[in-house]
């Protein structure tokens, strides 16, 4: 049906309609006054034998069939026109709303984006890492060489499955060389993500052999960087850790491997098949799942791989097995839990939103009774003025919603760019239409939620009483539904409040730990060493040169205190580990080995951390290549392989670049929080990178000054030492710290500020209450006065009105928040759910809601016995 | 709200009946509605008093089923007014509804006065 058409040919409708109504009262008058009656009461009684005429004229519109829509419509253009004439109650209320609605829908669009879109592959679903199983400690391992072609030859499972392993690259152009992350894939990585290149092709299984060709597929980024994304690039060469590369493919925008986003280049592994065997565990897989293989089928599947390769290697295998983790789970990880809590939070919020606006409307149909008793009188039926009603709490809800939707909008980009890098999938929040669907479906909600109450007041018996009084008294039924909102509200603010408060101290506590190192003045340079070596042993001897070279120099510059390197920084997420036993005991059988993280440090490496030595030495210069192999435990290590005994001088035999060797243990460190800032310390040997070379160095430097101001200068020296070399991620150890509990202080931040939302608008919703109640008490206060009552008394009648409120929803809300902070135990650090805090965050709330009393208690005092007396 | 008067001598209009009333007056040709209004209480003698408001709903209800039609028309008086006249469709449905009432009026009887 076209509209304009339509709307004409009904207001002609309309108006014939009049005109027949208005002829059949004249006709009607005129046979009266025929019949000799005076024509003023002729005319009186045509229209009373008529009945009502509205209702007459209204019911005949019915018969006509079309007038629900414009019935919608008349309401609708009603309820504009009432919210334009109450702007107080139509601002805090839209308010109230914007922000709950708005404050769901940015939360629900970072949930949507990522826990509940599949990851953006075709036919994500079946994309999993495969992983190793330890037989203790852990769910997940990394892969060892021989083992990942074992699985790939003998699974049932997986179209196809691809190993992984991120390393950095060095890149050199115009005598400033760069590091950037790379990741190298076997053959099959693309194929099972499913992603076309943009440009060029991908990692075919002829470039994946030893000695293949020197190949390399770009990030979008990077070839908008290097390139300026010119299509020439195919073919073209570039110097990746120091041999020239030919580059193949071009990945397109916003491609990523979701569990290690932010990767610029990608290499074939091009494993050595004759390695594979004496190799770590060092491979993250990706599988893709065969069509009709459930995720269980695939995980018995690779347990009995992984049975088999523990029986043919037991050295290597014993007890070890495999587990498969959906691509999307292992990207999301424990965000998960996070994002949940959040969202409840801010559902609660909506929830104290919605509770607020029904009871601002609640005393707004009270105050509107007379308005609705006059309407029903006039003919409006029961059903048209719910209608009506139902029609402004609609409107409302979408109104604030728009507004939600709006904040929503610019808010969500700008919580992006706060995020923490290490967010799953945080390039792929967006509000998107799912997002405003979501957004619409929760406003019809919230309308509905707020808008039932006001129209089930709507009752035809009781429309006469709202002639009669007047509209001033509110009936008792309205007041506790009231109340019972405002509880609700209170109860639910002091669960939010608790929950951020419980958060905030965890955060706090956090924040306050002592890493067992000192930040402050460290700079840090992570980097791959890649030098070139025509052998094993010249590669080491290498390494152990570069790092040397470079420690000197920089040593030597003024603005140093000293300086030192460790192969994976503190704090950073990245640890390895091997294999290691007392050298005064046997070999444990295979699968019993014990062993624990590895740190490989030059000389002089506690000194620089600030990390207290708590007997013997720690690496110098005497510690070379070819000099007794040495080592250092930290206390939880001595703890566990020497307890009660003096470790310094005791040996451990240790496989670490090279097969099993004996080191002496020369000196014990204090435990450092090396994993996380609220991980207990694990047990950890320390090699000496002199002996040990590793191919990750991280150098530490302590800087005499603010240790930016000496960036320049070290890169200077590293120039000067190794000139091929890049380096990354050149930061403080304090922004190193900061980035580690990045995402807690994100956490808090959030629950922070739904925790305040939500107490501003309780402490409103009992402001609201309480100020009305003493509005629809004015004449009982006046009296009182005028009886001689103390201003004093009618004050503390009404603040304990607002009291008693307050009190009934908090002991609700701290039932409630004593069953449900028990969901957040694990996102706190080294607190309980049933912190002494919750008292300190209730008295906050609590103080909001005498403030929300305060001002009606005053104005009660102030009522002016006469006036009120006259107005009777 | 005031309560309506009690009726006197005057029948309440069973449900339904009020359409078959309309169709059964414009069977002697068309007329608007304060005339159909009239035209029942005279042929009912009175009895039968159609609460006018009831009239225009029932009218427009008829006239969407097809049953009757309506056209402006200038009155003796030269008013405009609107006049409804029966269908085709609309006799048909009459007769109908006439011998509904026709056995509904005996089965009634039956009970009321058993032979």
């Amino acid at each position: 049906m076209r509209l304009w058409p339509w709307l004409k040919r009904r207001s002609r409708e309309n108006s014939e309609l009049d005109e027949e109504i208005r002829f059949h009262l004249l006709q009607e008058a005129q046979l009266r006054i025929d019949r000799g009656e005076p024509p003023d009461a002729a005319r009186r009684s045509a229209l009373r034998d008529f009945g009502n005429v509205t209702l007459a004229a209204e019911l005949t519109r019915q018969m006509w069939g079309w007038s629900a829509l414009e019935r919608a419509a008349q309401d609708l253009r009603f309820a504009a026109r009432m919210m334009r004439r109450s702007p107080a109650f139509t601002a805090v209320a839209l308010a109230a709303l914007a922000l709950g609605i708005g404050a769901t829908t940015a939360m629900f669009s970072v949930v949507n984006a990522v826990l509940l879109r599949p990851l953006p592959f075709p036919d994500a679903g079946r994309l999993v890492m495969v992983w190793e199983r330890p037989p203790e400690g852990g769910l997940t391992n990394v892969v060892q060489t021989q083992n990942f072609f074992d699985w790939r030859k003998r699974n049932r499972s997986f179209e196809n499955i691809a190993a992984l392993f991120r390393l950095p690259a060095n890149l050199e152009s115009e005598g400033d060389p760069v590091q950037v992350p790379g990741l190298r894939v076997t053959a099959g990585f693309f194929e099972i993500l499913g992603t076309p290149p943009l440009l060029g092709r991908t990692i075919r299984p002829e470039d994946d052999v030893t000695g293949g060709p020197g190949v390399v597929v770009l990030s979008h980024g990077l070839w908008q960087r290097r390139f300026g994304s010119r299509q020439e690039t195919i073919g073209r060469k570039m110097i990746v850790d120091g041999s020239a590369r030919e580059v193949i493919g071009v990945m397109p925008p916003g491609f990523a491997f979701p569990a290690i986003p932010r990767v610029d280049l990608y290499l074939p592994m091009q494993i050595h098949p004759s390695e594979a065997l004496l190799d770590g565990r060092n491979y993250s897989t990706v599988a893709r799942l065969r069509r009709n293989t459930s995720l269980a089928d695939a995980a018995a599947d690779m347990r009995a791989v992984a049975a088999q390769t523990a029986r043919e290697r037991p050295d290597m295998n014993a007890k070890w097995s495999a587990t498969v983790v959906p691509l999307l789970e292992q990207t999301v990880g424990d965000t998960r839990t996070t994002l949940l809590v959040l969202l409840g939070a801010v559902a609660f919020v909506l929830l104290i939103a919605c509770a607020n606006v029904s009871n601002l409307l609640l005393m707004r149909a009270n105050a509107r009774r007379r308005e609705i008793a006059v309407r029903a009188a006039l003919g409006a039926g029961r059903w048209r003025l719910f209608h009506q009603l139902a029609m402004e709490s609609l409107l409302l809800a979408l109104a604030g919603g728009f507004a939600g939707f709006l904040l929503a909008w610019w808010g969500v980009p700008a919580v992006r760019t706060l995020l923490p890098a290490t967010f799953p999938r945080a390039g792929e929040i967006e509000v998107d239409r799912g997002v405003l669907a979501f957004t619409l479906l929760v406003s019809v909600a919230c309308g509905l939620f707020f808008g039932i109450f006001p129209a089930l007041q709507v009752d035809r018996g009781r429309l006469g009483e709202g002639l009669r009084a007047g509209g001033r008294y509110g009936s008792a039924a309205h007041r506790s539904l009231r109340n019972l909102l405002v509880v609700t509200e209170v109860s639910l603010a002091v669960l939010l409040v608790v929950g951020a408060g419980l958060m905030l101290r965890s955060f706090v506590l956090l924040h306050e730990v002592d890493p067992g190192f000192r930040p402050e003045r460290l700079l840090t340079l992570r980097m791959m060493l890649f030098p070139q070596a025509s052998s094993f042993a010249q590669l080491l001897e290498r390494r152990a040169a570069l790092v040397a070279g470079m420690l000197e120099r920089i040593r030597a510059l003024p603005q140093v205190e000293s300086a030192a390197s460790i192969h994976m920084l503190p704090l950073t997420g990245l640890q390895s580990g091997t294999w290691y036993y007392r050298a005064d005991r046997p070999a444990p059988p295979p699968g019993d080995m014990s062993g624990g993280d590895v740190s490989v440090v030059s000389d002089d490496y506690f000194r620089t951390m600030g990390i207290p030595l708590l007997a013997g030495r720690e690496f110098d210069l005497r510690d070379r290549r070819g000099s007794p192999h040495v080592a250092l435990l930290n206390q939880a290590a001595a703890r566990a392989n020497f307890p009660g005994e003096n470790p310094i001088g005791k040996r451990v035999k240790v496989t670490w670049s090279m097969g099993p060797e004996e080191v002496e243990i020369v000196g014990l460190a204090a435990d450092i929080r090396h994993n996380a800032l609220d991980a207990t310390p694990e047990p950890c040997l320390f090699l000496p990178h002199a002996q040990q070379p590793s191919g990750f160095v991280s150098l530490v430097v302590r800087t005499r000054a603010q240790s930016l101001s000496a960036v320049s200068a070290v890169k200077e020296q590293i120039r000067a030492a190794a000139p091929h070399q890049g380096a990354q991620e050149i930061e403080t150890m304090e922004d190193v710290v900061s980035a580690s509990i990045a995402r807690p202080r994100l956490d808090v931040a959030i629950l922070g500020v739904f925790g305040l939302l939500a107490l501003a608008l309780a402490a409103l919703g009992i402001y609201a209450v309480v100020s009305y109640s003493v509005e629809q008490r004015t004449r009982e206060m006046g009296i009182r006065l005028a009886l001689g009552a103390a201003p004093r008394s009618i004050r503390r009648m009404v603040l304990r009105e607002g009291l008693l409120l307050a009190l009934a929803g908090i002991g609700a809300g701290l039932a409630a928040a004593l069953g449900l902070t028990r969901y957040l135990a694990s996102l706190l650090y080294a607190i309980r759910p049933t912190d002494a805090l919750v008292y300190a965050a209730v008295s906050a709330v609590l103080a909001a809601a005498i403030a929300g009393c305060f001002v009606p208690a005053r104005r009660a005092t102030r009522v002016d016995p006469a006036v009120v007396l006259r107005e009777e | 709200m005031a309560q309506p008067e009690p009726y006197q001598n005057r029948i309440e209009l069973l449900q339904g009946t009020l359409d078959m009333l309309i169709l059964r007056t414009l069977q002697w040709g068309p007329c608007h509605g304060h005339g159909i209004g009239l035209a029942i209480r005279a042929s009912s003698a009175d009895v039968l008093q159609v609460e006018h408001g009831s009239l225009y709903p029932a009218l427009h209800r008829l006239r969407r089923e097809g049953w009757i039609a309506s056209e402006w028309k200038i009155t003796q008086n030269k008013q405009r007014a609107r006049y409804y006249r029966l269908t085709a469709k609309g006799r048909k449905r009459l007769a109908a509804e006439e011998s509904r009432w026709d056995r509904m009026v005996a089965a009634i009887a039956r009970v009321m006065r058993p032979a």
